[in-house]
């Protein structure tokens, strides 16, 4: 599921090139899926899956805890952490609470169904020989 | 006033002329379209209810699959019922469910955030604007029974009911075919706009009888066709939801023919019996206790058939498909190469939770695949064990229309029961069946010089006239065999117990006069 996430950010990096954004890309993948999954299960449905992510990644990194789920299923406080840890960490956590996204949703409706929510959002994404793996998050 | 005169012939052009053509939509429900009178009526405004578990939701999504296309998608709005996440990891387990389909072709839309924290008209708002953007052929909300339950504890009847007349009035002027899925019971059709204002009512239901659940499907209404009224058994497996039309979709099949023919049954002194001959397109019910070759006539009457180029199909409830072809092979019989060859199929039906409709499916589906020309069900009593208790009532009124749908077809079907000898009285069979018999023969055990012989006798022929004789027959190596002319030294043959009215015959004594069916497999010596 890593490399499910891994190419979502870096097909996202090479479009943020110029974009100033602190955010991570990652956050930034989630942020984009969130309407296509929302218009599939709703704001409740989503913010629900999102809130698992969040605890499935919490004890690998301990900061996630700041974070939270706001009403509109948007993340809140990655802002907050500032230097308080570091950006490269900040970085692999998000990169996990996305890998940890991917991995619930094929666990609970197949690669098939998630590749095609994903292709909706990124149709020119290539995700030729990817490796999903079950339940590997 | 005099040169006015009608023209029916222009009168009926005319009307030809303006007449609707109400095009009808696939259901993908094996048996529903039948039901249906041919299909969803397009751009009908329709209602999926029953209660939880019936398949309402398979239903909708089966109907969505079998008619979205990405020019002409389908919207699915769900709303507070089972989460879509849920819905797409159990709905994607059935065969009918296309994922390429998803996305284009199908849309979810989950409804449930606007139902929650806003009004109907937040709710119509939102179905009219993805319903514009999308321009969908079929619509479904599931379950709407939500959005009512939500509505009704702010607004007004008056107010539901506007909301209502609004959406079918925009779902239909949009020419979609709409279907809103909710949980009801029957005694809430009463004084409910909803029901009034939709086109077609699916009602589905479930009943658990004894250890068996049975489900049922009926439709209470449906605008423009004429659907088949009653109750429908539905099954639903990995394929999705089955249904089973109480005309087992035999309605306007090709009718017998008009000269029918005399088939034998494989037995020639039995086929002088009956005058020739069993006639073609006829049922006949070989009653008779256990042990008088009931089996092993139905069998010779198969092979005969197989022999004379008409295809069968045995359908077997409780000996197994091996018995048969091992009796079949001890009378000289092979049923193994027509089954080879796809000429003959032997349907062995033993689950014990079958529907009688589902069972007589099986039955049609192997006859339409083989093109049989003979059926053979042995037997009605094992035929009845294996349906589930629930089904046992509707078992006769079944198996009347199947029998009369098949023989009306021109199919010769044989089917036997097994009845207890009683040595007062000859009784045909436990069940009131005769009705559904055109021939009937009846075989039975008789004491005779100290031996318990086998007589059998035509109790019926409606196709015409057959033989009173009452005449002993055997089991041979060549099957059942009648043997001697009709006896005349006795009466009383029918209670079991004759009584000696002339001389006895010389004859010789017989060491084992019935050799049984032998397996080809050598036995073991003891």
């Amino acid at each position: 599921m890593r490399d499910f996430a891994e190419r979502l950010i870096a097909y996202e990096t090479r479009r943020n090139r110029s974009s100033a954004t602190k955010t991570p890309v990652a956050c930034l993948v989630i942020e984009k899926l969130r309407p296509q999954l929302a218009t599939l299960m709703g704001n409740i449905g989503f913010r629900a899956l999102l809130s698992r992510t969040l605890a499935l990644a919490n004890p690998e990194f301990p900061w996630l805890r700041a974070v939270q789920v706001k009403a509109e299923g948007s993340l809140e406080g990655l802002d907050e952490l500032g230097t308080q840890v570091d950006p490269d960490d900040v970085f692999e956590g998000c990169a996990v609470l996305l890998a940890q996204m991917l991995g619930l949703l094929v666990a609970f409706i197949g690669e098939d169904l998630t590749l095609r929510l994903v292709r909706e959002v990124w149709p020119k994404l290539s995700l030729n020989n990817l490796d999903v793996g079950k339940g590997d998050r | 006033m005099k040169n006015r005169k009608r023209n029916p012939a222009k009168k009926q052009a005319v009307s030809q002329r303006t007449k609707v053509t109400i095009h009808k939509l696939p259901t993908g429900v094996r048996g529903l379209d039948d039901i249906l009178g041919g299909g969803i009526p397009e751009f009908s405004f329709n209602i999926i209810a029953g209660t939880p578990g019936c398949g309402k939701t398979t239903l909708a999504h089966q109907i969505v699959f079998a008619n979205a296309t990405a020019r002409k998608p389908a919207l699915y709005f769900t709303v507070l019922g089972e989460p879509a996440l849920k819905m797409l990891r159990y709905q994607q387990q059935y065969s009918f469910f296309d994922e390429s389909k998803l996305g284009k072709a199908i849309r979810f839309i989950n409804l449930s955030d606007v139902v929650l924290e806003k009004d109907l008209d937040a709710v119509l708002e939102e179905i009219i604007r993805e319903v514009t953007a999308t321009n969908p052929g079929v619509v479904v909300v599931d379950s709407f029974r939500t959005v009512v339950r939500k509505a009704m504890a702010s607004a007004s009847e008056l107010e539901m009911q506007s909301f209502i007349q609004r959406l079918a009035q925009f779902l239909t002027s949009w020419e979609a075919t709409s279907f809103l899925v909710g949980e009801y019971t029957v005694d809430e059709m009463r004084d409910n706009p909803l029901f009034t204002v939709a086109d077609g009512l699916f009602w589905l239901s479930q009943v658990a009888e004894r250890n068996s659940v049975v489900r049922k499907l009926q439709i209470y209404k449906l605008r423009g066709v004429a659907s088949v009224p009653g109750l429908h058994t539905i099954r639903i497996s990995d394929d999705g939801m089955q249904a089973f039309s109480r005309t087992l979709g035999l309605i306007g099949q090709k009718s017998k023919p008009s000269r029918r023919r005399r088939l034998s049954v494989g037995i020639p002194e039995l086929d002088k019996m009956m005058g020739g001959g069993v006639l073609e397109g006829d049922s006949l019910l070989i009653a008779g206790p256990s042990g008088t070759g009931k089996s092993a006539l139905a069998t010779q009457f198969i092979a005969e058939g197989l022999r004379k180029g008409e295809p069968g199909i045995m359908a077997i409830f409780e000996e197994r498909p091996k018995g048969y072809t091992d009796r079949a092979d001890s009378f000289g019989l092979n049923l193994r190469t027509p089954q080879e060859k796809g000429k003959l199929e032997i349907l062995y039906l033993r689950p014990l939770d079958l529907s009688v409709d589902e069972t007589m499916q099986e039955i049609l589906d192997a006859i339409k695949r083989v093109g049989a020309k003979r059926l053979v069900i042995d037997s009605l009593v094992g035929f009845e064990m294996a349906l589930a208790p629930g089904f046992r009532t509707d078992f006769r009124e079944s198996l009347y229309r199947m029998i009369a749908a098949l023989t009306g077809a021109g199919v010769t079907v044989l089917s036997t029961v097994e009845v207890e000898d009683k040595f007062t009285e000859m009784s045909f069979s436990h069940y009131t069946i005769s009705f559904l018999t055109d021939d009937i023969i009846r075989l039975r055990y008789v004491e005779i010089d100290g031996q318990l012989r086998k007589i059998m006798v035509v109790i019926k022929m409606r196709g015409g006239n057959h033989s009173k004789d009452i005449r002993e027959y055997v089991i041979t190596d060549k099957g059942v065999v009648v043997i001697h002319p009709r006896t005349t030294e006795y009466d009383g043959l029918t209670t079991g117990i004759p009584r000696r009215t002339g001389p006895r015959l010389a004859q010789k004594e017989e060491a084992a006069p019935e050799p049984k069916a032998k397996s080809k497999e050598k036995r073991p010596l003891h």
